[in-house]
Order: structure tokens, then C-alpha cells, then sequence
């Protein structure tokens, strides 16, 4: 039999709650409470996030962010900023110490990558892994992923592009120069893709959640069983929620 | 004084520094950020702090960084202690 993985189908929430929810099932995993888990999820409203490193002002602006409704957030994993709209987002939480993720870090963005490229795949879309964190297609970006360890426990979540506005993207991060605006945004279309791009027709994103989930099963050759946050996990993710993710001090810390 | 730098290490991520420094030439403040990764994220706090008062040469401040990173088992992707070295100099105009 199959060694079975938890599947949590949390659907659209707030930035702070998405993030919120990813580090109450890393905290309860590495206390042996839950079992391995893979989660799938969006944004609503669509927000920025930024990675651990960077600073909040230098990267997004804010007043026009807040003009137009789009909630920001500082992540607990490193990288880049990335403005979540029409996209999924997997998450998946499992202790360091498990057979299926190599203990070298770059080895296990790689393999937790191929479960995004193999469920890309269900899609029929042909991707491949871009170290340091990227699947491309054809050279171009459809997915960027991120990686923390805490606790002796391995958090990965990433995006799946189904579609892309880089000129909307553009209007909320901030650019070195109004100068080289244009250009910037001309090359980051070169080099940037969705789902939608590449098929040339939407996908819904229920179709791409089940493709990731035979992606995922597929590359542990494990068996995802639907499940839901347990009491404990929900109400640590309430309070993290607020006394991080919510917080000034969190999210202006850099 | 202040200075800021963005740097895009090779084969690695985009680094901007802001630092602040004092007439002798040493770290007062520095505050290294970027789109990098580095496990444990909270060690980069540590460094940051342990570099205050480090003079702004690549000697110093290279032996610096190698120390706190062995020390505390950083490990950086995207990023390394030259290309922190690098960016930190930059600022100093």
C-alpha cells in the first residue's frame, strides 16, 4: 500500500491567513501531530508577497497597493517578490528526515519541482527545473518556488502561473528607474509565462489543482487523501495570522 | 555616512545593502537584503549585528563573514561571502 500524504484544498483566502495557515501545518507537522502535507491555494484578494530578505518599501508600492486592493506580505522563506493573482499555490510540509527529500537543499527544490513539473505535465505542458528555484517553459518562468527548514522540517511553496499581467505586476513593485520602465517590463514578458500563454486556453483552476495533485502522487509515489486542518492547526494559524503576518512589525521589518 | 549598493551576485540573486558608517571607516548599521535564501533566515539577523564595528576592508569584513557563517552553519543560496563583501564595499563611495 501506498504510504499516505494529507491533501488540504483551502481554496482563496487573505495573504495573511494563506501564509499564516503554511507555517501552523509546518509547526504542527514537526511536532508529529500531522502527517507529510501537500496544500493547494489562492489568493483573494491578489496580494504581494516578499521574500524573508527583502525590504518591503524598496520592492512594492504600497499606497498604490493599497489604492487598488492588493494586500502585501512578508514571507518566512527567502526569494524573490511575486504578485499572486491568477495563479495556484502549492505548499508542501514534510520533516527534513523523510526518505523523499534529499537533506542538500538545492537537491530537494529539485525534486519537490518535479512534482510541479510533473503536473504540468498532466496538463500537457513540457517544463523543466531552472535551479536556483524556477520551472520554465521554453526558457520562460511559469512557476517560482521558495524553501524554509525549521524545526527539522522542510516548508516549500511555489505558484503556478495560469495567467500573467506583467504590466499590472509592474504598476505595484517598484522599479530602479521610471527610465528603464519600459524596457524592464518588455523583457520580463520575454521571459515570463502562464499556463494560459502556453496552451493558448484558460484552465480552471480546479483542473490545475488536480493535476498537481497526480504530479505530486506521481513523483512520491504516494497517495494524496483529502483532509482538512485540524482544531489545533486552525486556531495556531488565527494567532500567527495576527501576531506575524498581520503586523507592522513583520512585514516592515526590512 | 550612508551608502547603498545593489549588486547582482554571479550565478546568484540580486543583493542591496544599505549601510551606515562612521569617519573611521567601520559599520555602524548594516542591513543586508535581496531576493537571496539563506537557512537558518534568522542567522542573517545575527550577522548583521556582528558585523557593526567591522572596518570596511575586503580582509576584514571577508574573515568576519567566514567566521559568523562556519560559527553558526550558515548556508547561503544565491548568494556567498564574497558577493557580500562585494555589495558592502560598494556602498562606501
Amino acid at each position: 500500500m501506498k504510504e499516505q500524504w494529507r491533501l488540504l484544498q483551502t481554496g482563496f483566502n487573505k495573504a495573511f491567513a494563506n501564509m499564516a495557515i503554511d507555517e501552523a501545518v509546518l509547526i504542527n507537522c514537526s511536532r508529529g501531530k500531522v502527517p507529510p502535507t501537500v496544500r493547494f491555494y489562492g489568493w483573494s484578494p491578489p496580494a504581494i508577497s516578499i521574500g524573508y530578505f527583502q525590504s518591503l518599501d524598496e520592492e512594492v508600492d504600497l499606497d498604490f497597493c493599497e489604492k487598488i486592493g492588493v494586500d502585501y506580505v512578508r514571507r518566512i522563506t527567502g526569494g524573490g517578490a511575486v504578485f499572486h493573482d491568477k495563479e495556484l499555490t502549492y505548499s508542501i510540509v514534510i520533516p527534513e528526515s523523510h526518505q523523499s527529500v534529499p537533506k542538500n537543499i538545492m537537491e530537494s527544490y529539485g525534486r519537490i519541482c518535479g512534482a510541479v513539473i510533473r503536473g504540468l505535465g498532466f496538463l500537457g505542458i513540457e517544463s523543466s527545473y531552472a535551479p536556483i528555484n524556477d520551472i520554465v517553459v521554453d526558457g520562460r518562468k511559469i512557476s517560482g518556488n521558495a524553501q524554509t527548514r525549521k524545526m527539522r522540517t522542510v516548508l516549500q511553496h511555489g505558484t503556478v502561473l495560469m495567467d500573467v499581467d506583467v504590466d499590472r505586476m509592474f504598476s505595484l513593485l517598484i522599479v530602479p528607474s521610471e527610465k528603464i520602465r519600459d524596457k524592464l517590463i518588455s523583457d520580463v514578458k520575454q521571459r515570463i509565462t502562464s499556463i494560459k500563454n502556453v496552451l493558448d486556453k484558460e484552465i480552471a483552476f480546479d483542473d490545475v489543482a488536480s493535476s498537481m495533485k497526480k504530479g505530486f502522487e506521481e513523483e512520491f509515489d504516494v497517495e494524496l487523501v483529502e483532509g482538512t486542518l485540524t482544531s489545533g492547526e486552525t486556531a495556531m494559524a488565527k494567532k500567527i495570522e495576527k501576531d506575524r503576518f498581520l503586523s507592522k512589525d513583520w512585514n516592515h521589518r526590512r | 555616512m550612508e551608502g547603498k549598493s545593489v549588486y547582482k551576485v554571479p550565478n546568484g540573486k540580486l543583493l542591496k545593502i544599505f549601510l551606515d558608517y562612521n569617519k573611521n571607516g567601520c559599520i555602524t548599521e548594516v542591513s543586508i537584503t535581496g531576493d537571496f535564501f539563506a537557512y537558518p533566515e534568522e542567522a542573517v539577523e545575527f550577522l548583521e549585528q556582528e558585523l557593526k564595528g567591522v572596518l570596511l576592508d575586503r580582509k576584514s569584513l571577508l574573515e568576519k563573514i567566514n567566521l559568523v557563517v562556519n560559527k553558526n552553519s550558515i548556508q547561503f543560496i544565491g548568494l556567498d561571502a564574497e558577493g557580500l563583501v562585494h555589495g558592502i564595499l560598494m556602498c562606501k563611495t
